[in-house]
């Protein structure tokens, strides 16, 4: 990482006047159990498949050691352009475009806030990170924001929102808690991706600043790095233990997973990203996976006629015509990065494609 | 019965007045010698750097000069980010060193830096002197390291990992009493030791 120095001093007499006025203040958290303040993010039409019953997930809630807010999120976030960025190529980062708007969410910065609530392509939107179950996801969130609840499931960073204090834990995108419980929220895609691919294939991407507010040493993971690879990201330990544990796999390796509102499937990336297409099912509909070479990523389509999908130059031959990997003429479903063991505990027995 | 139960109560209270006397006496001779005091100071003032350390909020990273605060210094100050850890209110950067500025953590860490300078300070003292007792001058550290281990309950207690235990409802539990433990097991110690010290 070849990180800049921020030279601000003259942040000082701002600060000293803002603190007279008594600006500031994160969040008007509710503490839970209080009288909606909105009606909170808006719901997915569709329901998702929950490989548990809710009341297990309410009851396997566990207290991550911080209080609501202890990990902040980024409310009031700043871009900067790629030229202006100062990241490695091989640094990770969280890619989203949506709306004709390409934006990078480094991994270093959010492993430090968790949620960013920004505005993308005009939409009001929060960007998401889970350390612990290697997870970056998107969801729509309305007038309102994200907080970190401080709780976790199965590892996985339960998000509030700061309408109706329900808890959603971000994997299974399902209210567990408060008022929307039950209710699944609206979710888009976000890469994972490195820096250099993202920047190779969005040459105007703006980038996440670590102005965010917070004081922060950035440079430092508490978990470990990923470029290169070591600590909590690559051994064999999990922090917490998992819902389910499925040693079919080593807990850590990186999936691309998905879940409709029929069931959940795995494809293994590493070897997704070497075959190229991977094909699986989830309850008897077939599913393609394809792999994005610019990207090192992979998309999900829902397959019910099992048409034939081959690899071929600059993208898949489908039905006898080459389509990019994200626009084949299928029915993509929604799927993410994380570790096996967070699918697998989150959706017992799950398929795993290799 | 009760005037008994009274005296009772007068007596204990007279005997922790008098084993405070007698700690006292004995920090004030510690702090008397040249290396009493060189002790206390390199021993406070290490320990406040390795919970800094601990905590997260002293390190090093890329090289540069900085000093950063946030827009609101008095409120975030306040803002707990979890069992005794508050909101960094500034990023000072001398060379490669960057430290975290949250000014109650660094009282914190003053505080308990100074029970455990004076603990060792004490026992150092004791162990050369005449009246030599029992107990080496390692105890007072000792009985600060479970304030060092609360620091690494920050942000996700990775500290488990290498400890190779798994995070839990009670292990959690237990990393949130560990600072006022620490309180108590240093002062505790440092009466034992001034105790000692008279004898």
């Amino acid at each position: 990482m070849q990180r800049t120095r921020r030279a601000w001093l003259g942040a000082l007499g701002a600060a000293g006047a803002a603190a007279l006025a008594g600006c500031g203040g994160v969040v008007d958290g509710l503490t839970g159990g209080g009288t909606p303040s909105g009606p909170g993010p808006p719901a997915s039409e569709g329901d998702l498949y929950v490989g548990h019953e809710l009341d297990v997930l309410n009851e396997n809630i566990t207290d991550g050691g911080v209080p609501k807010d202890g990990i902040p999120s980024v409310d009031e976030p700043e871009f900067q352009p790629a030229d202006a960025a100062s990241l490695a190529d091989g640094d990770v980062v969280f890619g989203v475009e949506r709306g004709g708007e390409a934006k990078a969410y480094p991994q270093y910065i959010l492993v430090h806030h968790e949620i960013v609530n920004d505005t993308v392509g005009g939409d009001p939107v929060a960007v998401t990170y889970c350390p612990l179950t290697g997870t970056a996801q998107g969801f729509e969130r309305g007038e309102t924001t994200f907080g970190v609840s401080g709780r976790l499931v199965n590892s996985n960073l339960t998000m509030y929102d700061r309408d109706t204090d329900s808890w959603w834990p971000q994997v299974v995108a399902t209210a567990i808690r408060g008022p929307r419980r039950g209710e699944t929220l609206s979710e888009f895609r976000v890469v994972w991706t490195t820096w250099g691919e993202w920047r190779g294939a969005h040459p105007d991407t703006v980038v996440l600043t670590e102005e965010t507010g917070y004081q922060r040493r950035y440079g430092s993971d508490p978990y470990g790095q990923y470029n290169p690879p070591r600590g909590y990201y690559t051994n064999d330990e999990t922090l917490f233990e998992p819902l389910v544990s499925d040693d079919r796999v080593p807990p850590k390796r990186v999936v691309i997973g998905t879940r409709t509102d029929a069931g959940a499937l795995a494809f293994d990336k590493q070897a997704l990203l070497s075959e190229r297409v991977l094909t699986g099912s989830i309850d008897g509909t077939d599913h393609v996976a394809v792999a994005d070479a610019t990207l090192s990523t992979g998309y999900v389509y829902a397959n019910p006629d099992s048409v034939g999908v081959e690899p071929g130059d600059g993208g898949y031959r489908v039905g006898g015509e080459v389509h990019a990997s994200d626009a084949l003429p299928l029915e993509r479903v929604l799927a993410f990065d994380g570790m096996w063991f967070a699918w697998a505990g989150f959706y017992p027995e799950l398929p795993y494609v290799r | 019965m009760s005037g008994e139960a009274a005296g009772g109560r007068e007596a204990a209270g007279n005997r922790a007045l008098g084993l405070l006397r007698q700690s006292g006496v004995a920090v004030r001779g510690a702090l008397s010698r040249r290396d009493g005091r060189a002790t206390a100071a390199v021993a406070g003032l290490g320990y406040l750097l390795v919970y800094l350390v601990g905590l997260g909020h002293l390190g090093v990273g890329p090289s540069g000069l900085e000093l950063s605060v946030v827009a609101d210094p008095l409120t975030r100050a306040l803002q707990l980010r979890g069992p005794f850890q508050w909101e960094p209110v500034a990023l000072a950067v001398v060379g490669p060193v960057e430290l975290l500025v949250s000014p109650l953590n660094i009282a914190l860490g003053t505080l308990l830096g100074l029970l455990v300078g004076l603990n060792l300070a004490v026992s150092l003292v004791a162990y050369r002197g005449p009246a030599a007792c029992k107990l080496g001058p390692g105890a007072g550290a000792a009985a600060g390291l479970p304030g060092i281990l609360s620091g690494f309950a920050c942000c996700g207690p990775t500290i488990l990992i290498v400890l190779g235990l798994q995070a839990s409802a009670t292990v959690l539990t237990l990393f949130q009493w560990l600072l006022p433990l620490t309180v108590l097991a240093l002062v505790g110690t440092l009466l034992w030791v001034g105790r000692k010290v008279e004898a």
